[in-house]
């Protein structure tokens, strides 16, 4: 029997919540109220391992479905943004919010469609540059909202 | 009442709230013309711009944006045959025929105006019953409002996804983020796994906007790439007509009119069921009552009416549920109640009565905002069909910054933004993995709620019978079992009939 996408996001669910019922055990229950602090996360941890073990068996006895075909999904660009809006919240404690937010808009851009001509290089440049000084100004100055210092920048 | 909402409107006048009120049906109007951008998405945008601001500034430009947005989707349906957003679809479906048939000018403005009267009918019902529901729910004790905010639960996980286990298990796993940090009652640290910030919890926004924002981004993304292009330029169409024929057409069918804005309101009522919903549900209900159902999909009044009026009245029911019970109607409404929230503001049946001032001013920001939509309609609808030759490679690294803005603002901690990063992966995920958000949001949002009222009932007495035996309780409960006996009866005759219901959550 081969599991499809449920049976492997059931799988996932179930072992996550498993996981996480055993550290509820741990919980020491109090002596100033009669339910202690373990008693309402092993109940919805208890509904969700239940809930999951139901979609892996749902998905073991339905009739194999037809093979898939190709979605032509970009994953590769998905990837791609991730790492890209990872290595950017990586950096925003370090670079302070103005450097990194002007890197990663113009870094994004060019992943997802990467300037050819002059035109589209200006276009970037400026996009980013005028995200982070519009965010910057009403931001900070305008409605006193702080926005990620850098350790490196002190800005 | 009246003299209440009297007041409120000559609140929500004064240049302080009406700049933030105008400006957000502005943003909403020119994020629902972008097809792909939801209200969700421009909600969570503006959001971060709300922090610095007073409550009913904040809360005035998002009911602005939620207007604008529920009109603004129609603008590329009627024109383009894009649907700007999901709740536009079924206007599509006779607005760009008609077009096609050389009449675009009469489709764009008969759905301008059946939003602004179908969402004026939803205003009438927003002020008429939010005040009698919230009556209501003072009566409540922890019993009911744990048996309320299940029936939330089951309700939103039985309707939103194609198959009940995946509600039910979205929204338990929604119920689990709440789990994480110090326990309700005697604050010990529960499954932080020894990380310090966890301490305090997982804040529910940084969830929404992770969880949506990237589900929708990402969704956008793996359609692009070299030989992908987005929408070719255009030809800007004729919109010259007459508005007393568009208003007449409207107004000579008021029980279409009224029947189609009552199930608008109905489904806004409904948590988590939104404006597609609505959409697509009067358009079909429109198309039953037709004398002339063969007509419909052909450029049809009655399609575009319907389908619009309907959107439109969602907003109010879903404002209901909002202020009378404190359980979001729809995402936006969620995004609402995270900003009320981080002004010390809780939503709920004492909202009126303690708030006045606030609530009445989101009566008359909702109202007004149908008249600030109509007038940018009248000034710049031309301009708004511009806006979705956007390039989305020069939207979505905005988008994205201004998500991380609002994240981090919260308490001007980057742990918001690392939670961000992992709900969106995590939203991402379970869009890949067939799973539906709605109910994964409810149950972040209602978590930390239905565990103190389980506590609280269980602490003022220890018999848990008394959860069925009250009798609103109890009903409550009944109405749960109902509607996920009813989710998987529905689910059934679907697959007997071999078409499997559609993801049909706004969430």
């Amino acid at each position: 029997m081969k599991l499809s996408k449920d049976g492997w996001t059931g799988l996932a669910a179930l072992a996550a919540s498993l996981i996480l019922f055993a550290l509820t055990l741990d919980l020491k229950p109090s002596p100033l109220v009669p339910i202690g602090p373990g008693f309402y996360p092993r109940i919805v941890l208890g509904i969700t391992a239940v809930l999951a073990a139901a979609l892996v068996l749902f998905d073991l006895l339905a009739p194999p479905a037809p093979a898939a075909t190709a979605s032509g999904a970009n994953y590769a660009l998905v990837l791609a943004v991730f790492v890209t809006f990872g290595l950017y919240v990586g950096a925003l404690p370090y670079l302070g919010f103005r450097i990194s937010t002007l890197l990663f808009v113009a870094a994004l851009q060019g992943v997802l469609d990467p300037p050819k001509t002059r035109r589209a290089w200006i276009v970037a440049a400026v996009t980013a540059l005028v995200t982070t000084a519009v965010c910057y100004i009403v931001f900070e100055r305008y409605l006193q909202v702080l926005l990620p210092r850098g350790r490196w920048t002190e800005f | 009442m009246y003299e209440l909402l009297l007041a409120g409107i000559q609140n929500v006048m004064q240049m302080k709230y009406f700049v933030p009120l105008a400006l957000g049906t502005l943003i909403g109007i020119v994020g629902g013309a972008l097809p792909g951008i939801t209200n969700t998405m421009t909600v969570i945008m503006v959001l971060p711009f709300t922090f610095g601001m007073e409550p009913l500034q904040g809360l005035a430009a998002m009911i602005g944006v939620y207007v604008g947005g529920e009109s603004g989707g129609l603008i590329a349906s009627c024109l383009l045959g894009i649907p700007g957003k999901p709740s536009s679809v079924a206007t599509m479906f006779d607005g760009f025929p008609m077009t096609k048939k050389g009449e675009p000018g009469r489709a764009l403005w008969l759905g301008i105006w059946a939003s602004f009267f179908g969402g004026l009918l939803g205003g009438v019902f927003l002020v008429g019953t939010t005040e009698p529901l919230a009556k209501l729910a003072l009566e409540f004790g922890p019993w009911e409002y744990f048996s309320l905010f299940i029936f939330a639960l089951s309700m939103v996980a039985g309707l939103t996804g194609a198959s009940l286990t995946k509600g039910l298990l979205s929204g338990a796993i929604g119920l689990v983020i709440t789990i994480i940090g110090n326990d309700p009652v005697m604050g010990s640290p529960r499954l932080t796994l020894g990380i310090r910030f966890l301490e305090g919890g997982i804040p529910f926004l940084p969830v929404l906007i992770g969880v949506f924002a990237f589900a929708q981004i990402m969704g956008d993304v793996e359609k692009m790439g070299p030989g992908r292009s987005g929408p070719a330029g255009f030809v800007a169409p004729k919109l010259v007509v007459s508005h007393a024929k568009v208003i007449w057409e409207i107004l000579s069918r008021p029980v279409m009119l009224l029947w189609t804005s009552f199930i608008g309101v109905l489904i806004g009522v409904l948590p988590a069921i939104g404006g597609s919903a609505a959409n697509v549900m009067a358009y079909d209900q429109a198309k039953k009552f037709s004398k002339h159902p063969e007509r419909f999909g052909t450029g049809t009044p009655e399609g575009i009416i319907a389908s619009e009026a309907a959107n439109n009245s969602n907003v109010g029911g879903s404002l209901v549920t909002i202020m009378a019970f404190g359980i979001p109607g729809d995402a936006v409404t969620a995004v609402m109640l995270g900003a009320l929230t981080i002004h010390g503001i809780q939503p709920g049946p004492l909202f009126i009565s303690q708030q006045p001032t606030l609530a009445y001013g989101i009566f008359a920001a909702y109202l007004l905002a149908h008249f600030i939509m109509i007038a940018f309609m009248f000034i710049g609808v031309r301009w708004f069909l511009r806006i979705v030759t956007v390039p989305k490679a020069i939207l979505f690294p905005v988008i994205i910054v201004l998500c991380v803005v609002g994240a981090f603002a919260l308490d001007n901690t980057m742990a918001n933004v690392y939670v961000l990063l992992l709900c969106g992966l995590l939203g991402y995920g379970m869009v890949k993995g067939g799973l539906p958000l709605a109910p994964l949001i409810l149950g972040v949002i209602l978590g930390d709620q239905i565990e103190i009222n389980l506590v609280r009932a269980i602490m003022t007495d220890d018999n848990p019978w008394l959860f069925l035996t009250r009798p609103i309780s109890g009903g409550l409960l009944a109405a749960a079992l109902i509607s996920v006996v009813f989710a998987l009866w529905q689910h059934q005759r679907a697959q007997k009939k071999g078409a499997v219901p559609e993801d049909g959550a706004d969430f």
